[in-house]
């Protein structure tokens, strides 16, 4: 099976994302093909899985040949976004406005959408820049909506082609307002907010065709009714914005005790393993996308050795598809 | 002062309240007029980029912020017009100079 240069896990908080993406990582790299996982989950993440640390500059992980780790801090890239702001600010506005528009400003970033956007920016960022890498792992936050906010480009686009046409719309007026040789209040030429959104649009074109070409995307989830039922909407929002879902991934499953035990825990776990099994019936049966891995739960923090044990489980394979990166 | 000159000076006098006139009355209000259409159509824009002013979200606020250092002129002008405005009518009446 051949699998897409960029390759995201989603699911819900707490399911093992982080932990399956390094897995699929570790796997990738160890196939030989140049590896980056991305993480941005604060907590927790591919420093506790690699017992490393790691920034949003891109590090080879130790002990593994082919794969490097990047950790993006979504609070950072918008404190940062903000910094980029302020400084054109000083440049260009007059100190009397500076105030008038800060105000502005932070208001923008307080919105519930900023931590996305920034983080959807930087996804967008690592994509543009991966001709090194054959293949990109993203581990995507637990809000959930990172991987709806995927999905966006194509509404973002539209948005700012409407501004950009409003724009040009005053600005025409503004000069055929201008009478003689009075100079228009605008000019069409140069202007530097077409020219900034100019950019934008072509960023979110990229990330569009990009998402919709050379990206897979999967699921991960716990064989829990909960988990199931999030998974089976995030499936349906997904399709609705033009992305497939590839795979599910069903993590922490219960190991079934050896047949000769008939203790209280091996009861126990015995009836777990019935309700599971009848779930994963479910999934298989009425999800349209295919259950391509089942791991089991484990007793300690997946690392080292058990990771290899968990990529070995991931029946997703790691041939990169298409030629973009290679 | 001859017959000629007098004529000479009424026609000069006539001439210059006549193109004032067909400034005042006419070209000025047009061009007004094109100018508060241009003005409206950037306060659409400026409203556009950044609803959240009147606590609408919008999902690329994030994104319109960017254009805020370029935008001095047009915020301020944006917001001054906020206060003057009254009424539709009375903004788009405004040419009329009663």
């Amino acid at each position: 099976m051949t699998v897409e240069p960029f390759v995201f896990f989603g699911g819900k908080g707490g399911v093992g994302k982080t932990t399956v993406s390094c897995a699929y990582a570790v796997q990738s790299a160890r196939d030989g093909h140049r590896t980056l996982v991305v993480s941005t989950d604060p907590a927790h993440s591919v420093t506790d899985v690699f017992d490393q640390r790691f920034d949003d500059d891109a590090t080879p992980v130790e002990g593994v040949e082919n794969l490097e780790a990047m950790q993006i801090d979504p609070d950072e890239e918008v404190t940062r976004h903000l910094d980029e702001i302020r400084q054109d600010l000083s440049e260009q506005v007059s100190a009397a406005m500076v105030n008038e528009v800060n105000r502005q400003l932070e208001m923008a970033h307080d919105t519930p959408g900023a931590y996305e956007s920034a983080l959807f920016d930087r996804f967008i960022e690592v994509m543009r820049s991966a001709d090194p890498y054959d293949r990109v792992v993203f581990d995507t936050s637990p809000t959930g909506s990172t991987l709806r906010l995927l999905g966006l480009p194509d509404l973002l686009e539209g948005w700012i082609d409407r501004l950009m046409y409003k724009r040009r719309t005053s600005i025409d007026l503004f000069e055929k307002a201008a009478i003689g040789n009075n100079e228009p209040r605008r000019v069409m030429d140069g202007d530097p907010v077409l020219a900034r959104l100019q950019e934008r649009k072509e960023f979110f074109e990229f990330a569009g065709s990009t998402l919709r070409e050379e990206a897979a995307f999967f699921l991960v989830l716990n064989p829990d009714e909960l988990s199931l039922n999030e998974t089976e909407r995030a499936i349906e929002s997904m399709h609705e914005s033009g992305l497939s879902v590839r795979g599910l991934v069903a993590n922490r499953l219960t190991p079934s005790p050896d047949d000769d035990e008939n203790g209280r825990g091996a009861r126990y776990l015995r009836e777990r393993v019935a309700t599971e099994n009848e779930r994963l019936r479910r999934v298989r049966e009425e999800f349209e996308t295919p259950l391509v891995a089942e791991i089991e739960t484990k007793t300690s923090e997946i690392k080292g050795d058990l990771l290899v044990e968990v990529a070995e489980a991931l029946d997703v394979g790691t041939a990169v598809a298409g030629d973009h990166v290679t | 002062m001859t017959l000629a000159d007098r004529i000479e000076s009424f026609r000069l006098t006539l001439e210059e309240w006549l193109r004032g006139l067909y400034h005042g009355m006419i070209t000025h209000p047009a061009y007004e007029k094109i100018e508060k259409e241009a003005e409206d159509e950037e306060d659409a824009f400026i409203l556009a980029c950044f609803p959240d002013a009147f606590g609408i979200p919008s999902p690329v606020s994030y994104y319109t912020a960017e254009l805020l250092p370029y935008l001095e002129d047009e915020f301020e002008a944006w917001e001054r017009r906020l206060w003057d405005r009254d009424s539709y009518v009375e903004r788009k009446g405004q040419q009329y100079h009663f």
